[in-house]
């Protein structure tokens, strides 16, 4: 805004002293009328045609649509003009507040892009970097804590926690880690590995499993959880997108909050299906590798399929489908050769006795 | 209109005191804005934007207090106060209060 004095004239009256306000758009005029009153008048600013008098050294300001003119000392008021009226002109990308909201959209998409790839690139990849680095120990200890917690100890069937690792050293698998497996008298049918070497398998499963094969494929993917350090992974992942969402939306209220911690959850499911099927299909070459029959595999998905309740989508499941389990494994291993292991037969005849 | 911080001015005397007037205007810093800042909290130095948005702020405020001051015939404002306070959760707004009296130079 810039203010001037000048001189009012309205037509047919003489000339009164006025105050002008010069916006970007409009230019008001105050001055006292014949009556004595205060007067404000506003005049648009693309509807002025302004000159400047060398002759009186003024400007001279009229409206096209109005009558009146108005004189200001000075060029200061008639050089404002002209750059406003030239800024008015620009194409509306050319103009500075057009200028401004190119850069501002642009460093909008950037930040935003930039958002994007440390969330959905930097910060997983971070995290499980630093899983890595955790010790095969430290993982141990954070699995050991977890079993001793899950209090599995008092329902453990020994006889069978014994043949079962019988049966995993027999599929001679190698390994840094300390795999220890236990099984607990519980009517779930279900088995899970912790960080470091648990492998806890429960009765109500065992009890359905009606092969070797079917028993090396449930081991063989609960180890390649560990071998992977599957869950290690998770814990720094979710721990990763956790704190990166916390410091981005930690201010903005509950509402943002909650949504980002939602989608993050579903990222997650997803990267717990990627880490499912990579147990799947690792577990399935120990198995082809050993000349066992992949049809394990398929049965033992058949146990769950029948022991599952409600059928989630996908999309909020942490396991892919089975039907989907079911349809890779069998596209993975028709070409497998298949040789009967008597070792193994024998060691799992002994658990069914 | 003459806009100055002080009681008088110098070889004008006021020849009429018109009351006084008071304008302010509130402004938000965006999003983006607050994130850049807080890089500038950060890693130190001038925060510029936060600097432009108060210079719009006190501009958008005096730009009020004059149209309030034209309106009531006056073509000086004196003894100009700008007051600068944070509202908002966190304080995330900036609010300029500008407060002076409005005379006949």
């Amino acid at each position: 805004m810039k203010s001037y004095f000048g001189v009012f004239a309205a037509p047919g009256a003489m000339g009164v002293d006025c105050t002008i306000l010069l916006f970007d758009k409009k230019l008001s005029v105050g001055f006292q009328n014949a009556n004595g009153a205060n007067q404000v008048i506003e005049w648009q600013i693309k509807n002025l045609d302004s000159n400047f008098d060398f002759s009186r050294q003024v400007t001279l300001l009229r409206n096209n649509t109005m009558a009146g003119e108005l004189v200001i000392e000075g060029n200061g008021a008639f050089q404002y003009l002209q750059s406003l009226k030239e800024e008015q002109q620009k194409p509306w990308h050319q103009k500075s507040k057009g200028k401004e909201w190119i850069r501002n959209t642009l460093l909008t998409v950037a930040l935003l892009g930039i958002l994007y790839l440390l969330y959905m690139l930097i910060v997983p990849w971070l995290s499980e970097k630093l899983a890595t680095k955790v010790s095969a120990k430290t993982e141990q200890q954070l699995g050991d804590a977890v079993y001793n917690a899950l209090s599995i100890n008092e329902k453990e069937d020994t006889a069978a926690s014994a043949v079962l690792n019988d049966f995993f050293k027999a599929m001679q698998v190698a390994t840094p880690y300390n795999i220890r497996i236990a099984v607990v008298n519980e009517s779930v049918v279900n088995a899970f590995a912790l960080p470091g070497g648990r492998i806890v398998v429960y009765k109500a499963l065992l009890d359905k499993i009606e092969s070797y094969p079917e028993l090396a494929a449930l081991l063989s993917h609960e180890f390649t959880h560990i071998q992977n350090r599957h869950a290690t992974k998770s814990i720094f992942r979710n721990m990763g997108s956790k704190i990166f969402i916390s410091l981005l939306f930690g201010k903005m209220g509950s509402v943002a909050n909650v949504l980002a911690h939602h989608a993050d959850n579903l990222k997650n499911l997803k990267y717990s299906r990627s880490l499912e099927k990579e147990a799947d299909m690792e577990g399935l070459s120990l198995l082809v590798k050993r000349k066992i029959d992949p049809a394990g595999f398929r049965h033992l998905f058949d146990h769950l399929k029948m022991a599952g309740g409600t059928v989630m989508p996908e999309v909020l499941a942490s396991h892919p489908d089975t039907d989907n389990r079911i349809k890779y494994i069998n596209e993975a291993s028709q070409q497998a050769a298949v040789e009967e292991n008597t070792v193994l037969k024998t060691i799992f005849e002994k658990l069914k006795q | 209109m003459l806009i100055t911080t002080t009681s008088s001015v110098d070889g004008r005397p006021v020849q009429e005191y018109l009351g006084v007037i008071n304008a302010q205007s509130i402004i938000g810093a965006n999003i983006f804005k607050d994130i850049f800042a807080g890089l500038r909290d950060v890693f130190g130095g001038r925060s510029k934007t936060y600097e432009k948005v108060l210079e719009q702020a006190k501009e958008d405020a005096l730009r009020e207090l004059s149209e309030k001051a034209q309106a009531l015939g006056a073509n000086g404002i004196v003894g100009v106060d700008l007051d600068f306070e944070t509202i908002g959760s966190g304080g995330s707004m900036l609010m300029v209060i500008a407060c002076g009296t409005a005379v006949k130079l």
